[in-house]
């Protein structure tokens, strides 16, 4: 353990179906009352070490701890502690809200008024409680994922797992998602999110780990990984530029310039990376415009995830 | 108007206590039954509320109420002015037995069996197993929901059971006990369709498999069928309830289910049980509690029988049987012990070796098998010294048996032993040799002692037949290694046969050499040791500990180490 305020803890953890490595040597730590995002491209191995985590999975190699806890020797023990949220809704014919969510209430052994009041609180943190006798097999995709988390938290575990719990979902209902797991970080759970919509898990999580072929390719604070500063190769600004007139030929002078990376093109504006300080940029203002380039706008972009993660994975799928 | 309005607040009053007292016990009621809800299998609860709305319950309960209702019709018209002079009772009730026996027989157990199956195809089962539920606590939730239908389907019934009572022809203990047997069938075949449920998780053996278990459940209920109209056609409409071998039996049948169902119970949780836990160790006690069950009830009937020698021979064979086909399981256990089992293996040497059979493992199973195979032969020949003893003092006669005879009985045992433990072993070997390639399964093992018995059999029959001096010999000595032939054989006339010396001294030498190139491995199993819990786990149960005792006294230290 690293210490005993981490409550999700991954250590050399691998999965490999045949010869696909859903997960390949990924270790991090995860400190109590904060959220970690889990972002990388389809098939990176994300459900993959979420469902190992959740118990539900067996790891090939190496182990993963909620609260301590070695999932493969005691998953009796994390069960208790831990609430998943998988990517699917499991539902079954023939029971209502209140009913299913009363069954895993007795499942987690509450009983009594204690069980009534988790089944209360649950409906009401998620907003079911207005649904509670409909059946849930008739749910939308959107309530059913409310059902999964109301699910996932009715026996108040210390750990959160959500595996894309915003996949479905209206904006409103979005951002109503993202009150919640703040609520619930700020009662001192630990959450661990995974989401493809990056720029949500920017303003929910405290931590973003970049996971691609089941491998950890950058993990930090949402800023340290937007503003690296100790890191040379991510020293990077995003640079924009609005041009009037051909932008064709501006991209390519650009290219030509060695301080510039990856230009793109998109109408009349002009994307890139920008290896150098504030004075450089003023000069590369000024050379362009020496150059005859008629320059609309010029400026440095904040780098979103958006940007960290393009630059950081390859797109690459296995 | 005064006094009217006087006597109206006396009233009221009065209503009003006893309202209370009313209120007080239903109060007190509603307090027992959600205090008894709380404590249900939370599966049985769900499930019965399923169960309530779904059409395909509804449906068959629906479809047992009208055959009853038809085949009362039906026989009545059929039996006719009869009614009121002859016994026909009997008649009525087959019907209502074949009708009550398709639900029961088909529809609860299949329903047991798609229980698991459609938890895992709707994805519920993943989230059902992580949950604080017990994987027995999920088998005994589905199984409750078994009987609860069952019981549901019964009361539909029993007033069609109490109009052939009321006809006579059939007595009351005979009606209770074709009930009885059939709920007993009913369990079973849910209890092992639920085992067969969790055997594979992928579609299309499922598929297979449920065909294989619809097929099974209808010669089942076919069986249940032809044996009700067998027995009240050879007249024996009441069941013999003044006979002492009528008791016994039962007693003895139902030992024998009771351990089965224990068996086939606790083989399924361990199937749901998650891969670090010791799956093995409370199947192996009850192994042997069966073992020593069925040892006393031979022992019993030995001694009520004067000393019948078969009895010594049923005995081995039997436990041959069971031993073979535990023990053929077992070997298909992993080798490899989690952490997590090796925290409660025992700590002294000693108790690693007489406990190894407990634990985990394949080697461990082969060695209980051969165990409990060798306690056979202890408890048999004991049992023969014993007699003679006896015997010779007088205190007891042993009059139907004959040292010799009885000796014979016991060879043939052996070489039926002798055989368990060849085979066995064999499939110990090969399941190692296969363990380079694929981690090795349960189902693996008992496919390989199939194809081991059938080589064994196969081959050396073949090339009997293919030889021409051969063809016509009945037995010869190349069938030592088919144990059907030669068990067989040696059996067929319960004779000493002239082959008997060898065929000993043969198997023995093959069985003890096969036990010896086993033993390295077996006890490398047994070498394991205890490992510490967890620091997490200790400090954890420590505190559980406090909430459950108070704070614990330190422990008394010795003084000398620190
Ligand atoms: N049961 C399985 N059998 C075989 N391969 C699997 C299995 N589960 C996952 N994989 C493979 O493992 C890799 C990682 O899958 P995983 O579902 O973890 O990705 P993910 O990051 O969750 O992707 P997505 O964003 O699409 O949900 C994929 O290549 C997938 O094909
Ligand atoms: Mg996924």
């Amino acid at each position: 353990m690293i210490d005993s305020n981490t409550m999700i803890e991954f250590r050399g953890l691998f999965r490999h179906f045949g010869q696909t490595k859903a997960v390949d040597g990924v270790s991090f730590g995860v400190e109590r009352g904060t959220v970690f995002g889990f972002i990388g491209p389809n098939g990176a191995g994300k459900t993959t070490s979420m469902r190992i985590l959740a118990t539900l999975d067996q790891p090939t190699a190496g182990d993963a701890f909620v609260d301590g806890f070695s999932v493969v020797e005691d998953p009796d023990r994390v069960r208790h502690r831990l609430g998943f949220m998988p990517d699917y809704t499991g539902t079954y014919p023939n029971v209502n809200v209140r009913e299913y969510l009363d069954f895993f209430a007795r499942a987690y052994h509450l009983r009594g008024a204690k069980r009534e009041r988790a089944v209360e609180e649950v409906m009401d943190f998620t907003g079911l409680d207005v649904l509670a006798d409909k059946p849930t097999d008739g749910l939308s995709k959107g309530m059913r994922q409310r059902l999964c988390l109301g699910r996932a938290l009715i026996h108040d575990p210390t750990v959160l797992v959500l595996d894309e719990p915003a996949a479905g979902l209206d904006p409103r209902a979005r951002i109503e998602l993202r009150e919640m797991i703040r609520d619930l970080a700020a009662k001192g759970k630990t959450v661990l999110i995974s989401s493809h919509i990056l720029t949500e898990l920017s303003e929910v999580c405290d931590t973003v780990g970049i996971i691609e072929q089941g491998r950890l390719l950058a993990v930090g604070a949402v800023d340290a990984i937007q503003h690296p500063r100790h890191k040379a190769r991510q020293a990077k600004k995003v640079m924009e530029i609005r041009l009037i007139g051909d932008t064709q030929a501006a991209a390519e002078w650009l290219a030509a310039n060695a301080q510039i990376e990856k230009p793109q093109t998109d109408g009349q504006k002009i994307s890139f990376l920008f290896d150098g300080d504030r004075q450089q940029q003023a000069d590369l203002l000024r050379a362009m415009i020496m150059a005859d380039f008629q320059v609309e706008s010029f400026g440095s972009r904040r780098q979103s995830l958006e940007d960290v993660f393009m630059q950081v994975t390859e797109g690459l799928v296995q | 108007m005064s006094e009217s309005s006087e006597t109206i607040a006396i009233e009221t009053a009065k209503s009003g206590s006893t309202m209370n007292t009313f209120q007080r016990i239903w109060e007190f009621i509603e307090r027992s039954l959600v205090w008894g809800g709380d404590r249900l299998n939370p599966i049985l609860v769900k499930e019965t509320r399923q169960a309530l709305k779904s059409r395909q319950f509804m449906v068959t309960f629906g479809l047992l109420l009208f055959c009853g209702w038809i085949w009362s019709i039906l026989g009545v018209a059929m039996i006719g002015p009869d009614i009121h002079y002859g016994a026909r009772g009997a008649e009525m009730f087959v019907g209502y037995y074949c009708i009550l026996a398709f639900p029961l027989l088909v529809i609860v157990p299949f329903g047991a069996f798609r229980g698991l199956t459609s938890e895992k195809e709707d994805r519920t089962y993943d989230l059902l197993s992580i949950t604080a539920l017990r994987p027995r606590q999920i088998v005994s939730g589905k199984l409750g929901s078994a009987f609860l239908q069952m019981a549901i389907y019964l009361s539909a019934i029993s007033p069609c059971l109490g109009f052939t009572y009321m006809l006579r022809g059939i007595d009351f203990p005979t009606i209770i006990a074709f009930l009885f047997y059939l709920i007993l069938a009913s369990a079973a075949f849910s209890m092992i369709a639920m085992l067969l449920s969790t055997l594979t998780g992928s579609k299309h053996w499922q598929i297979v498999l449920s065909v294989f278990v619809i097929g099974g459940l209808l010669c089942g209920f076919w069986a249940a069928c032809v044996i009700a109209v067998e027995s009240f056609d050879r007249g024996g409409t009441s069941i013999p309830i003044d006979d002492k071998w009528f008791w016994i039996g039962n007693a003895m049948f139902l030992t024998a289910y009771v351990s089965y169902f224990a068996l086939v119970f606790l083989a399924a949780a361990a199937q749901l049980t998650f891969a670090s836990d010791n799956r093995s160790t409370r199947l192996r006690i009850v192994m042997i509690v069966q073992h020593a069950l069925f040892t006393g009830w031979m022992a019993w009937i030995w001694l009520t029988e004067h000393g019948e020698e078969e009895i010594a021979l049923v005995y081995m064979i039997l436990a041959g049987l069971q031993w073979y086909i535990l023990g053929g399981l077992m070997t298909g256990e992993t080798p490899e012990l989690s952490n997590r089992a090796k925290r409660n293996l025992p700590q002294s040497l000693l108790g690693r070796v007489f406990l190894a059979g407990l634990y985990p493992g394949p080697g461990t199973g082969y060695m209980l098998a051969v165990t409990g195979m060798l306690s056979c032969v202890v408890m048999a020949v004991a049992a023969l010294l014993v007699a003679e003893v006896i015997g010779s003092f007088g205190i007891y006669q042993f009059q139907r048996m004959s040292f010799d005879e009885a000796i014979k009985y016991i060879a043939i045992g052996y070489i039926g032993f002798c055989y368990v433990i060849i085979y066995l072993g064999l499939g110990l070997l090969l399941l190692r040799f296969v363990k380079r390639f694929t981690r090795p399964t349960i189902l693996m093992a008992g496919l390989t002692q199939v194809a081991l018995l059938m080589i064994g059999c196969g081959v050396p029959m073949v090339i009997q037949f293919s030889l021409v001096s051969l063809r016509n010999a009945r037995y010869s000595l190349l069938q030592i290694p088919s144990p059907i032939w030669t068990l067989v054989y040696l059996i067929d006339r319960r004779g000493w046969r002239s082959e008997m010396p060898l065929l000993l001294i043969v198997l023995s030498l093959a069985a003890m050499f096969i036990f010896l190139i086993n033993v390295p491995s077996v006890a490398r199993q047994v070498q394991a040791i205890r490992v510490a819990k967890p620091k997490r786990v200790a400090e954890e149960d420590a505190q559980l500990d406090e909430l459950k005792h108070g704070p614990q006294q330190p422990a008394r230290t010795s003084p000398w180490d620190d």
